[in-house]
């Protein structure tokens, strides 16, 4: 077999013009999401001598041998997995940024404090119609505070639960488009454009999953992937063609937990497992609000109880209710509040039932039960905050450390077009060259 | 080899300036805030210092009104117990005057007259209302501290005690006297009150005893005994005065103490802050400027 110029430069031009589509597509993807950098691979073809030929040159060109697609599963594990994390810990402390908010922003602990004020301003004169009036109306702002609070904590389980159903759907839909890529993963050529991008939606696909569960994925021979979740021992949620459903529950108290088919699952990771966490912070936060809501009723309303009203009735009781989202003010009128003490005549400026009532909210220690239920919410803020940050740092420099690696380098995109643009000048002189060659045989007389 | 690909050169700048950005917003906020705290969560510890400090504020603000309240029905009432001295005094001189032997008994008559009319307005003293328009002399009752009785005789019907008003941290102090305190005293023939005295006086002198001269002597004594029964009240509200001044003068100095307090853990460190802001931006703006200078390097502009 013997070597043929004219071919051997065709083939070089071919190769240049892939080469250089290869550099234009890189360039073109250059801010796609997910696009992992190509670079071309060529080999060299050239004949074995045969018998009887040895030493005779047999040189037939270059060919593509493939794309070469830049990217290491170590690292995309690693930018899934510590995204995962960072996700997680993000929504996490939005979640704990609001239930913050809610508590803070309704002012319990000001109109706490409004209403005591009024309280001991009504020991100066306790037949007072004003200052009876602003006690009352203290009271109607603290009991509104409550269900503020309240009203804002259920608005906030409301919005998790509705995020989490969203996210739940997400993960059974990437779940199935993972299967289907997986087919057609099957079904390709390794090399091949349309198994290059496939990987890449593959890649995606998996990176979109991580944001709501914490996937642990292995990848087979054929570069198709099995997906388990909550764990590298978790319940399978996509394997080969096959998609298993993800459900959530909803429990009777507003948390959550999950299934994967018919085995329950405990998520680790991921905008899913953020918001199960939330909710259990924010019904934990509500049962300390509640029984704050319990105390102030029970201790305002059994003071109550112990003394006369203006008209030196027995006193009835100041809030109605029994949790913070059912607070509400039970007494009609300022003059129903019972300052003097049991027996003393209607009208007696006596307040010693008005000192027994601010000592039971002093004993309850409503005050220091506040104040703790905001400071441990806003200390579990801070703490979410901290991890939060450093999560982030961590997976900022995982996405980075994937990026150097098979992100697109524009100048290196534009030395590979030069390179290219001359290899196939070079061919084009190469043919020139035969074309001479067979001019000048044709030439001899 | 290490590339850094375009992408990531750009997520790089992106995450550095980003960070810079928020932390200039975040110092910026506490300066025009004066608040070092946004939410509870930037230093919960502190955040719940200032709770309670602005807690303590809005009682030591009641407590001081409170106090102005006592102290005004205080003087009030040593107003009152001042002109009650007054009305004694002039009693006293009338009595001195009727102690002559030498008035007959028709300006004896004119002596008891003004008796009389001193009477009714001793009782008018006793039923002085405070600033809030209850009876001053009358403890906790809600209607007047004296009633006059069939036959005419004022008598006590408030409650045995006044309330204790509070002065903040635990401390008290009583708002007023009740009428019983400085109107009644032990003369020489037992328990009597000043009503009594001066009743007993005036009917004395209209001629209900044979010696109307010798009386009035007799009631001299008793006379004294009332007066010095009422100066020794007027002490105790002074003392009281006294007590309710120390206490708004203690509050004062908690609540300068509280507010150095609430500025040196939530407040802004002004000169501190803005020397830090001025830091961030310094970095910002190096940051923005090697970033378009880096961003405009690129390979396609030079090769033609």
């Amino acid at each position: 077999m013997s070597s043929d110029l004219l071919s051997i430069a065709a083939s070089g031009v071919r190769a240049a013009r892939a080469a250089l589509d290869v550099s234009s597509q890189n360039i073109a993807n250059a801010a796609t999401e997910g696009y992992v950098r190509r670079t071309i691979r060529l080999s060299e073809m050239a004949g074995a001598g045969s018998y009887g030929r040895i030493g005779d040159l047999s040189l037939s060109g270059v060919r593509v041998d493939g794309l070469t697609r830049n990217a290491d599963s170590f690292r995309q594990a690693e930018a899934r997995r510590t995204g995962s994390d960072a996700r997680r810990a993000g929504v996490e402390l939005q979640a704990y940024q609001n239930v913050e908010a809610a508590l803070e922003q309704a002012r319990l602990y000001p109109a706490l404090t409004a209403f005591e004020a009024s309280l001991q301003r009504l020991t100066t004169d306790p037949v007072n119609p004003s200052l009876r009036s602003a006690v009352l109306e203290d009271a109607r702002t603290l009991a509104r505070t409550f269900n503020i609070a309240a009203q804002g904590l259920d608005t906030i389980a409301a919005g998790l639960q509705f995020d989490a159903t969203a996210g739940t759907a997400q993960v059974n839909l990437l779940a199935a488009q993972l299967a289907r890529v997986n087919v057609q993963l099957a079904r390709t050529v390794p090399g091949t454009s349309d198994q290059v991008a496939l990987l890449d939606q593959r890649d995606t696909l998996l990176k979109g999953l991580s944001d709501y569960v914490d996937v642990s994925a292995s990848i087979a021979a054929d570069q198709s992937v099995a997906v388990r979740i909550g764990g590298a021992a978790g319940p399978q949620l996509v394997s080969g063609s096959t998609a298993a459903s993800l459900s959530m529950t909803t429990a009777a108290d507003g948390t959550l937990s999950f299934a994967l088919g018919a085995s329950p699952v405990t998520l680790a990771a991921g905008s899913l497992a953020a918001a199960a966490q939330g909710l259990v912070m924010v019904r934990d936060s509500h049962a300390q609000l509640d029984s704050v809501a319990a105390a102030l009723i029970a201790a305002a309303n059994t003071a109550q109880g112990g003394g006369v009203a203006l008209d030196g009735s027995p006193g009835a009781p100041l809030f109605s209710g029994t949790t913070a989202a059912t607070i509400g003010l039970a007494l009609a009128s300022g003059a129903g509040l019972a300052t003097a003490p049991a027996g003393a005549p209607a009208g007696s400026r006596d307040p010693a039932n008005l000192t027994a009532l601010r000592g039971a909210l002093a004993s309850a220690d409503i005050t220091g039960q506040t104040n703790g239920l905001l400071f441990d919410v806003s200390s579990a803020t801070r703490g979410r905050k901290l991890t939060s940050e450093a999560l982030d740092a961590i997976a900022g420099a995982a996405r980075l450390s994937l990026d150097r690696q098979a992100g697109v380098d524009l100048d290196e995109e534009a030395i590979n077009l030069v390179r290219y643009q001359q290899a196939f000048q070079a061919c084009g002189k190469a043919i020139q060259v035969a074309a001479d060659l067979f001019d000048t045989l044709l030439a001899i007389r | 080899m290490t590339t850094v690909s375009t992408s990531a050169f750009y997520d790089r700048s992106n995450l550095d300036m980003a960070a810079l950005r928020a932390r200039a917003n975040n110092l910026q906020a506490a300066i025009s805030s004066g608040q070092r705290l946004g939410a509870g969560s930037d230093d919960p510890v502190a955040a719940a210092r200032i709770r309670t400090l602005t807690r303590l504020d809005s009682f030591a603000e009641v407590d001081t009104a409170v106090a102005g309240r006592a102290s005004a029905d205080l003087m009030l009432a040593d107003q009152t117990l001042s002109d009650f001295t007054g009305s004694l005094i002039r009693v006293k001189e009338l009595a001195v005057q009727a102690a002559n032997g030498i008035l007959t008994a028709g300006q004896r008559a004119g002596i008891a007259t003004e008796l009389g009319q001193i009477s009714s307005e001793l009782v008018r003293l006793a039923n002085t209302r405070d600033s809030a328009g209850h009876a001053l002399f009358g403890g906790n009752t809600a209607g007047a501290a004296y009633t006059l009785d069939a036959s005419g005789n004022p008598v006590y019907a408030g409650t045995a005690s006044a309330s204790d008003l509070p002065l903040g941290d635990g401390q008290t102090v009583t708002r007023g006297l009740t009428g019983p305190e400085f109107l009644n005293f032990t003369g020489p023939s037992g328990a009597t009150n000043l009503f009594a005295v001066v009743k007993t006086l005036s009917d004395a002198l209209a001629g209900a005893v044979p010696d109307p001269a010798q009386a009035a002597r007799d009631a001299l004594g008793t006379l004294d005994t009332g007066l010095e029964t009422i100066t020794t009240q007027q002490t105790v509200i002074g003392a009281r005065l006294n007590w309710i001044d120390l206490n708004i003068e203690r509050q004062v100095q908690m609540s300068q103490q509280r507010s150095a307090e609430e500025a040196a853990v939530g407040g802004t460190d002004l000169s501190l802050t803005v020397s830090q802001l001025q830091q961030t931006m310094t970095v910002l703006e190096a940051s923005q400027a090697s970033f378009a200078r880096l961003a405009g390097l690129s390979l396609f502009t030079l090769l033609r």
